[in-house]
């Protein structure tokens, strides 16, 4: 956590001169950001090319908007969190592109469903998110992992737990207010 | 401070990327206009944050780095709001206003082409409405982003403070200011180098403190607020 915080104030940072038009900082950005958030981005794409290009694209527009963030309202690497995966998201959500996806590249965004599983089960231990996690119902748990690592949308998580839309719904507004209750 | 379930479940709602654009854009001003609810969402966020420190890093390919750079060129950077405020103060569109806009627009190559707004078309219409659902003004926005004000209330604004107009085209940016106003006057504010205005963009009128927002973002009271309509036909 340490170390998190660490470099969330180096960002902070290197953001700030972004804001004044300094390019090495931005590479700076890139080179300790770039490789995480293609990540991020390839747990909701799949697709490698897509991921690399919102990642990209990402970057262009911090540097355009690099002097409106504000870090009294959040980190600089959560703001850059935040433009990728809602890039990511409007992408396959848009769904136009992920037409081109060959037979295999399908199948693996059909299974992008275990991400969801894997990243609750490499949280560590400690981590009070792990444990208020696991005070809710499984179901449920479902439901919010696979909105937020993955970008299910709440018809595609009711067609993976076979559950009506509504009822997901209200599973995930509950979920999300438990969480925030036994985070806090 | 407390916050409550119906803020929870909203904030949830967000941050699982469950929000179409409407609600995310209005959760959005809300956010910029309650700090209470900024600070509870960035807690949230920075909780659900270990989640996406689960993946791999992945490799960065080469060449990716060279892609930016040789794009930044033709990419502007915005200026925070609060120096656009010193700039364009909110005026009547007189000649000599006017003719000093333009030269501050040139001399800082940011395009603020402020054509005569009363040749060009609308690109969206804003019926913004009171808290209490009255309509309080009709905003006409142009390409260039400038926009016509009619008030169809009049607002009172105490010594000290200013109305400002912001709008919010993308939900990365926040939102940015427009301008401020003294009264509730006809007026046409100058165009800015933002996108070109979009059906569903939103559009508000805050008080805020003389002569513009501290911070360049929304923390005053909401005056008015409403969604950007394309004209029919």
């Amino acid at each position: 956590m340490e170390a998190m915080a660490e470099s969330d104030d180096v960002c902070d940072r290197l953001l700030e001169r972004v804001s004044r038009g300094d390019r090495a900082a931005l590479g700076e950005l890139f080179a300790s950001e770039a490789g995480r958030l293609i990540a991020i981005a390839r747990r909701i794409l799949r697709r490698p090319d897509l991921a690399e290009e919102v990642v990209q694209e990402s970057f262009l527009a911090a540097w355009r908007n690099a002097a409106s963030f504000d870090a009294r309202r959040g980190h600089a690497r959560a703001w850059l969190t935040t433009i990728v995966k809602n890039r990511a998201l409007n992408l396959v959500r848009d769904g136009g592109r992920l037409e081109l996806m060959d037979d295999k590249a399908l199948a693996g965004f059909k299974e992008r469903a275990s991400d969801a599983d894997n990243a609750f089960d490499a949280l560590s231990e400690g981590d009070a998110l792990r444990h208020c996690l696991e005070q809710l119902e499984p179901q449920r748990r479902r439901c919010i992992l696979l909105a937020y690592v993955v970008g299910y949308s709440h018809g595609e998580i009711a067609a993976d737990i076979k559950a009506p839309v509504g009822t997901v719904k209200a599973w995930i507004r509950r979920g999300t207010i438990a969480l925030q209750e036994c985070l806090s | 401070m407390r916050t409550d379930g119906a803020s929870r479940a909203r904030i949830g709602d967000y941050l699982l990327g469950l929000m179409d654009d409407g609600e995310r854009q209005t959760f959005e001003a809300d956010m910029a206009a309650d700090p209470d609810l900024a600070a509870a969402t960035a807690r949230f966020a920075k909780r659900l944050s270990s989640l996406d420190a689960t993946a791999a890093e992945a490799a960065v390919p080469e060449g990716m780095w060279d892609r930016i750079t040789a794009r930044l060129d033709e990419t502007p950077q915005t200026l925070p709001a609060k120096k656009i405020e010193k700039l364009s103060p909110s005026r009547r569109l007189m000649p000599m206003a006017l003719a000093a806009s333009l030269l501050v627009g040139v001399a800082l190559g940011y395009g603020a082409s402020l054509l005569m707004p009363a040749q060009q078309q609308p690109v969206v219409i804003v019926v913004l409405n009171t808290p209490d659902n009255q309509p309080g003004a009709v905003f006409e926005a142009f390409a260039d982003n400038s926009v016509r004000i009619v008030p169809l209330e009049s607002f009172a604004v105490p010594e000290g403070k200013v109305m400002q107009v912001w709008t919010l085209y993308d939900k990365a940016v926040g939102p940015v200011s427009l301008g401020t106003l003294q009264r509730s006057d006809v007026v046409t504010l100058g165009g800015q180098d933002f996108p070109r205005p979009a059906a569903d963009q939103l559009y508000e009128i805050t008080l805020e403190q003389a002569p513009g927002s501290p911070t360049g973002k929304p923390t005053g009271p909401i005056l008015v607020k409403g969604f950007a309509r394309t004209p029919a036909g």
